[in-house]
């Protein structure tokens, strides 16, 4: 049998214009824990997707033991021994563990042989879990230890996992891990696809970096330290690492303070901290930028500072009015259907009683229309028959219309094309300079850069204050520390 | 006294019988995330492909037609929800509307409007040996047609199969969470196909004991609203298919009240004992709200990566 126990060859990918994978490789070695790195949007769930047959690749070839294979689905690489555990569980919340683990199958369902099966491997691989237990009661981490039985059920002997600690809490994660290595001691093999490079680094045998859909670093983990694998993380090697000259250069002083959090944390449903206890100070004229992976609390804190959220410990000070541009515009901004006026009435629409105003809010949407340049034929047009960086113009003209002392804007330029997406960021600069304190979040860093005065970055729920330079935030968004960085910067001011 | 609970019970179940029919093809349907407004419409296409068949072949023949009927009827309803991908909600009530004016369509034109004269070959009801003497509940539940015989089965095999079977998962995992399911290897727009036109047999079996076992002949709308009753069943009965029993028998029961007072002289308007299973819809709609029994995906449309 080959000692290659999954191999991706040359994997190329392309949705539409975005080429998502260009000629990645990444080769797993039977036995042992491999690493997948890469930054968002780095191609590495394409890939493992290409690799688990949700996905075909455009070019490049698929081996599992040693031998090419074509997939066609999923069910193609459960049949050749591939498992995956989901960053998002396939599980029937209303049914039990052993239920789900035997979903799929045909003929008669013996609930108690089942049971007794499900049961049984569970403790011949050390992966608890009561079998008759609802899936609905039970917490994440035996719910994802109910997802790699399933795998293991079908006899999965390479296991595949997406960002598997994201949901966890820190002991949970510390169990997963544990487990991870006496599986691949008892000759199993597990791919790891994280953004977390310390937990890849102190755990993984083998690691590969993605960056840009290619795999640039593909070595034994105990050959690499933290810098070499953030440099190849961002592709910094080139690069000037020395702080660039953003706006914070050109700013000799900033106004009065606008809005702050005092140990503020967030916990979600189930009391896991998403935003651990920060501390942050927002002065009018200034921007402050925000990184995050998906996951690290970015977007909590987004809506702490947009009022959207209550802090469940410490405390929030906020101005009376705030603008606030969510990343779902379609989902969170406006109703497609409605016309400008309409969703322009919409944003004050529960303290609002009695008569609809309609008459001056025509105006008022008129003059959004012609203050932020939205093309749109008149304001009764539907919302929906715009063009997405028109939309955008619009919500934020809507926004910032009142003129509001706090702008929290989250990936505001998403999908917009270079054009809108530079009269957006201009305009938030505006805002800025008449006097807001601006808060900007973006999945790209690159944007952020050139028009912030301070940049924090969050990490598994810490908020961070790193320079404004791209290693030391793409490092900070990885959980690593980089040489010349103070370590306790956070809520520094 | 006796004699008039005895009379009661044996009506209820009578009456329970299309109600539990039509109410076991909907929960399979509802199992699977499928509102299938189109029920009615197969009950009454059932009770006309009874009246076809059964003048053709005798009282079998009318059973099988009536269930090809329904089944149709639902065909078209599962064609163009998970085909075509149309909304459930219009797709049925446009499938019952069709099928209530095609029926009295056809009806007049093959039979003519004299056709009330008509009547066809009828199943009586067939005492059970032994347990049809068990006092009182004897005759209620084994002096029956052999279709509510077929009925009790029906409800325990129901249930085995949902819980003792891999397809009876699929059923139930399809209705919960279809990305789940689809990732175990199912397709979801598969099973709920083969649900909705199980659940149009059925509803095409309840127009068939209509025709055949109490009616004896077809008229115009007779369904009357037999599978919207159907669907409040379901709801009452918890999607369990025992639960959805003891709900039919219940609706039986409340359809029977009235002809229990009149019996008794006492000087209430029958129009409000017609309303009373509907109260009783209402009633139990707003009384079992707070614990959700139902399926969680119910009502809510198939992604498009995951069919």
């Amino acid at each position: 049998m080959s000692d290659t126990a999954l191999a991706l060859r040359g994997i190329a990918k392309r949705f539409g214009v975005t080429e998502a994978l260009s000629g990645a490789s990444v080769v797993v070695r039977r036995g042992t824990l491999h690493a997948v790195l890469g930054e968002n949007g780095a191609g590495k769930t394409t890939l493992m997707r290409i690799a688990f047959g949700m996905l075909q690749p455009d070019a490049g070839t698929v081996e599992i033991d040693g031998a090419p294979v074509s997939l066609s689905s999923s069910a193609d690489a459960i049949r050749r021994g591939l498992g995956m555990v989901h960053q998002h569980f396939t599980l029937v919340p209303a049914m039990t563990a052993a239920e789900n683990i035997a979903l799929g199958g045909h003929g008669l369902f013996r609930v108690h042989e089942e049971a007794a099966r499900v049961q049984a491997l569970a403790e011949r691989t050390g992966l608890g879990v009561d079998p008759s237990a609802r899936i609905a009661s039970l917490g994440v981490g035996a719910q994802q230890r109910v997802e790699i039985l399933k795998a293991l059920a079908r006899d999965a002997r390479t296991l595949i996992f997406d960002e598997p600690t994201a949901v966890l809490t820190p002991i949970e994660s510390e169990e997963l891990f544990s487990w991870l290595r006496r599986f691949v001691a008892d000759g199993g093999t597990a791919v790891l696809v994280t953004h977390k490079l310390q937990e890849a680094l102190s755990i993984a045998d083998d690691v590969t970096v993605l960056r840009r859909g290619a795999a640039v670093l593909s070595a034994p983990a105990a050959t690499l330290d933290v810098g070499a694998v953030v440099r190849a993380l961002t592709g910094e090697e080139r690069r000037e690492d020395a702080a660039q000259p953003g706006r914070h250069a050109t700013r000799s002083s900033r106004g009065a303070r606008v809005a702050s959090l005092d140990g503020a944390t967030v916990l979600d449903a189930r009391g896991i901290v998403r935003v651990h206890p920060a501390t942050l100070d927002c002065f009018a004229g200034e921007i402050i930028g925000v990184a995050g992976v998906e996951g690290s609390g970015v977007h909590e804190l987004i809506r702490l500072l947009a009022g959207r959220l209550t802090p469940s410990a410490g405390s929030a000070t906020l101005p009376a009015t705030i603008g606030f541009v969510p990343e779902d515009r379609l989902r969170d901004a406006v109703i497609e259907e409605f016309s400008l006026t309409e969703n322009l009435a919409l944003r004050s629409a529960a303290a609002r009683t009695g008569r609809m105003p309609w008459a001056a809010l025509h105006e008022q949407a008129r003059a959004i229309v012609q203050g932020h340049d939205v093309r749109t034929p008149s304001v009764t047009t539907a919302t929906g028959a715009l063009s997405g960086g028109n939309q955008q113009k619009f919500v934020l003209g809507r926004e910032l219309h009142d003129r509001p002392s706090l702008v929290v804007a989250e990936n505001p330029v998403r999908g917009l094309d270079i054009r809108a997406a530079e009269h957006v960021l201009r305009e938030l600069s505006d805002t800025a300079d008449s006097g807001s304190a601006v808060v900007v979040y973006s999945g790209d860093i690159d944007d952020l850069l050139p028009m912030v005065d301070r940049m924090i970055v969050m990490f598994a729920g810490r908020l961070r204050e790193v320079p404004v330079a791209h290693a030391a935030v793409a490092a900070a968004m990885v959980g690593a520390k980089m040489g010349a960085e103070p370590d306790a910067l956070v809520g520094a001011t | 006294m006796s004699d008039v609970l005895g009379d009661f019970l044996q009506a209820s179940v009578r009456t329970a019988t299309p109600l539990a029919l039509a109410a076991y093809g909907e929960l399979v349907a509802e199992r699977a995330g499928i509102i299938n407004l189109g029920l009615e419409g197969s009950i009454i296409a059932g009770a006309f492909g009874a009246l076809v068949g059964a003048g053709v072949g005798g009282v079998g023949a009318g059973f099988v037609v009536a269930a090809l009927a329904g089944c149709a009827a639902a065909a078209v309803v599962a064609v163009v929800v998970l085909w075509l991908r149309a909304n459930t909600i219009i797709a049925g009530t446009a499938v019952t509307m069709l099928a209530l004016g095609l029926t009295g369509t056809l009806y007049r034109a093959l039979y003519g409007a004299q056709g009330a004269a008509l009547s066809v070959p009828t199943l009586g009801p067939q005492a059970l040996p032994w347990v049809s003497s068990i006092p009182v509940l004897g005759r209620a539940l084994f002096v029956q047609p052999v279709i509510t015989y077929l009925l009790y089965g029906l409800g325990l095999g129901l249930w085995w199969w949902s819980t003792h079977t891999h397809a009876g998962l699929a059923l139930r995992a399809t209705g919960e969470r279809p990305a789940a399911a689809f990732a175990a290897g199912i397709s979801p727009a598969r099973v709920q196909g083969w649900a909705l036109l199980f659940g149009g047999a059925m509803g095409g079996l309840a127009g068939g004991v209509l025709v055949l076992a109490q009616v004896g002949t077809f008229s115009e709308g007779m369904s009357a609203g037999r599978g919207f009753i159907a669907i409040a069943i379901v709801v009452l009965g918890r999607w369990s298919p025992l639960g959805v029993a003891a709900a039919a028998l219940l609706f039986g029961a409340a359809s029977q009240l009235q002809y229990v007072f009149q019996s008794l002289g006492w000087p209430v308007p029958y129009q409000l004992f017609l309303a009373l299973p509907y109260l009783l819809t209402l009633l139990a709609l707003a009384g079992t709200q707070r614990r959700a029994a139902a399926p969680a995906w119910l009502g809510r449309a198939l992604d498009d990566d995951a069919r």
